[in-house]
């Protein structure tokens, strides 16, 4: 939530990210303009096959790449604040996210969206079990039948 | 048949009472949007698409399109309402639009006078609503009849115009937003192409020949990047809610904002209609005016109650006013918009000249939703600020696993794979880092919703034109729009050159 900030003023951008994110793009690029001369041009209804926009698009972020890793060059400064990440705390919830994913049709709705909210509940402070276990259950139980009972909506309900 | 018969019709469909119910939840929770810190009114739009499709599902398609953007849009400018509520109680902005009332809105909540400042911002927010309302009935008409006569090239220029406005005005690098409208318009080309019907980058895999879901990124990118940004910095300044003790403000405090609203609502409409300039930049330019115009400018800071009732009106006036080049032209100027235009996409309805014609219950149905909306949220937050101050103190434990949950079920019930929930982590990862570093999201997301027809319009227009890229400058609007193009992009650069300011629009 930064709100309107001052071109030229700040000058805390990450110089390492934006060198490795240049040099991500520029490869991102140089890939769909290799893989866009592959597409087959159409004969049929237009002087202009379906290569061309995606050729360009990848000629022009390529261009803007290469500007962007010219910027890092003139950065005066690495930004100096190093704030604590809570990498941990991240971790956790992310790899319960895809789990999640991983076994929502497989668990059913209701069981796998009750596991990931206990997880992450008590990942992001322990304690005070039988609050979230209320709080998990009355969510995944709520969602469940106010879309797929009353809503009439197909979600997988339940292991089959 | 006139625009008042049409507006009339209008409210008739905005007063069946399921749109008054939807025009209802809306608002509410767009209040609740704009007063929890961790979602803007972009993302909290783009959850509750999948709802509203759900609840919608049963009904005509064109009915169901007018009842979704009723409650969509309600959320929208809902969150301009709840925006102001914390910047007031707890000097923290819940969006980027209410930064400046934090200036003075504070202030006044530190003297005993936040009930005022409460009240006189949602005065100001329905007054602003009103007057862009009328904006947007006057001009809708006459821009739509002027739109129809655009051709393909006209079309291609001015989405060119629109993508230019909106990178011109995000972030703190334009290289940097360029690059995100750039790649936005990649992910785009991703799917079958609609003219040639050949698969582009999909590399045989069935679930890649509809294109990338923009929902999934949208909502990853937004609400996920923003979860997990609060996670990993997890910020602990636990502000002291401020009291509320009476809330309808003095005589004299009206008399104080009266015009301060006036000149905001008319400022905030234009730079709404804008495309790229929006709420924050409106709210910004509100501030700055007040303080000029002011006969005690060095009140401003210590509570003066004119520098809250400018910028609410502005910011509220511009999501109205940015509902214009929308509507009229089919054309988002801002990310919300953009979601907006998406969720119109989904029910087959395309915004722009036609719409007027061809589904008149959505395009008035929404205008007329608006009124309504704007006069419930008076009546809401006038007795319920206290309620809605509440709300911020909901735990951030319980909340973000929730919008977690609320994501994966927002995305799964439209698209029913197990594909786009992992594509949503990987937006919500590379969202956090993008916009962490500066670059800005918006822009992505909008180009992702132009590109196929920015794509369609330049080929068709190249096939009018025998493959001649005359075409986009000889054409005399074509060429206006596309020198406001590259004067959006130049300006700014020549203004750092001379080591100006630039403001920068920020939408969360």
């Amino acid at each position: 939530m930064a709100a309107f900030s001052f071109r030229g003023v700040s000058k805390t951008m990450s110089k390492t990210f934006d060198r490795y994110a240049s040099i991500a793009f520029l490869l991102i690029g140089l890939l769909f303009v290799i893989e866009s001369t592959k597409i087959a041009s159409s004969a049929y209804g237009s002087t202009v096959g379906p290569k061309i926009f995606p050729l360009w698009l990848g000629v022009i972020l390529i261009l803007l790449s290469l500007r962007l890793l010219y910027e890092t060059f003139t950065y005066k400064s690495e930004s100096a604040s190093k704030e604590k990440l809570q990498y941990k705390k991240f971790l956790i919830i992310l790899v319960s996210a895809a789990l999640y994913a991983f076994l929502l049709e497989k668990l059913g709705y209701v069981i796998s969206t009750f596991l990931f909210l206990l997880v992450t509940f008590q990942t992001m402070e322990r304690g005070r079990i039988i609050s979230t276990i209320i709080i998990a259950a009355v969510f995944s139980f709520g969602i469940y039948y106010f879309f797929a009972e009353f809503l009439g909506g197909s979600l997988p309900g339940f292991p089959l | 048949m006139s625009t008042l018969q049409f507006l009339g019709d209008g409210f008739a469909i905005a007063f069946q009472w399921h749109n008054l119910l939807f025009a209802f939840i809306g608002v509410v929770i767009g209040t609740a949007v704009g007063v929890l810190p961790g979602i803007g009114p972009m993302s909290g739009v783009a959850l509750l698409i999948p709802v509203t499709a759900t609840i919608t599902s049963g009904m005509p398609t064109s009915a169901a399109a007018a009842s979704s953007i009723i409650l969509l849009a309600g959320v929208y400018y809902g969150a301009m309402y709840g925006g102001s509520t914390t910047s007031i109680l707890l000097n923290t902005p819940g969006e980027s639009s209410s930064v400046v009332t934090t200036l003075d809105g504070y202030q006044m909540a530190r003297q005993g006078r936040a009930g005022a400042a409460l009240a006189i911002s949602a005065i100001g927010s329905f007054c602003a609503g009103i007057v862009s309302l009328i904006g947007l009935v006057l001009l809708a008409e006459p821009l739509s009849n002027v739109a129809i006569k655009f051709g393909p090239a006209e079309y291609f220029s001015l989405m060119l115009l629109g993508l230019a406005a909106v990178s011109g005005l995000a972030g703190k690098s334009m290289t940097k937003a360029l690059m995100m409208t750039v790649f936005g318009l990649m992910l785009g080309t991703i799917g079958i192409d609609a003219v040639s019907g050949i698969a582009r980058f999909t590399y045989n895999q069935p679930i890649l020949f509809s294109g990338l879901e923009f929902l999934t990124i949208a909502v990853g990118l937004f609400a996920l990047g923003e979860v997990f940004k609060t996670v990993l910095e997890r910020d602990n300044e636990e502000g002291t809610i401020a009291k509320i003790n009476r809330i309808l403000p003095t005589k004299q405090d009206m008399k104080d904002s009266a015009v301060p609203i006036v000149r905001g609502s008319l400022l905030g409409f234009f730079i709404g209609v804008l495309p790229g300039a929006g709420a924050t930049l409106a709210s910004f330019f509100s501030y700055m005016t007040e303080k000029k115009f002011s006969k005690r400018p060095e009140t401003f800071g210590h509570g003066n109650i004119a520098g809250v009732a400018g910028p609410e009106s502005a910011n509220n006036a511009a999501s109205g006013g940015a509902m214009i080049p929308l509507l009229t032209l089919g054309i988002p100027g801002s990310g919300t918009t953009a979601i907006l235009m998406g969720a119109l996409i989904m029910y087959n309805i395309q915004p722009g000249p036609l719409l007027f014609d061809e589904h008149p219950e959505v395009a008035w149905g929404l205008i007329a939703s608006m009124f309504i909306g704007n006069l419930m949220l008076l009546v809401l937050n006038m007795p319920l600020v206290r309620v809605f101050a509440k709300v911020i103190q909901t735990p951030k434990k319980y909340l973000l696993p929730i919008i977690v949950a609320i994501s994966f079920f927002g995305v799964y019930a439209v698209q029913y794979t197990t594909f786009d929930l992992y594509l949503l982590l990987g937006c919500g990862v590379v969202g956090y880092l993008l916009s962490k570093n500066d670059y800005p999201v918006a822009p992505l997301v909008l180009a992702l919703v132009l590109g196929p027809m920015i794509e369609n319009n330049m080929r068709r227009a190249l096939t009018i034109s025998n493959g001649d890229f005359g075409i986009f400058f000889t054409k005399p609007l074509s060429l206006v729009f596309i020198i406001a193009a590259a004067a959006w992009l130049l300006i700014p650069l020549l203004l750092k050159m001379r080591g100006k300011a630039v403001i920068v629009e920020d939408e969360g």
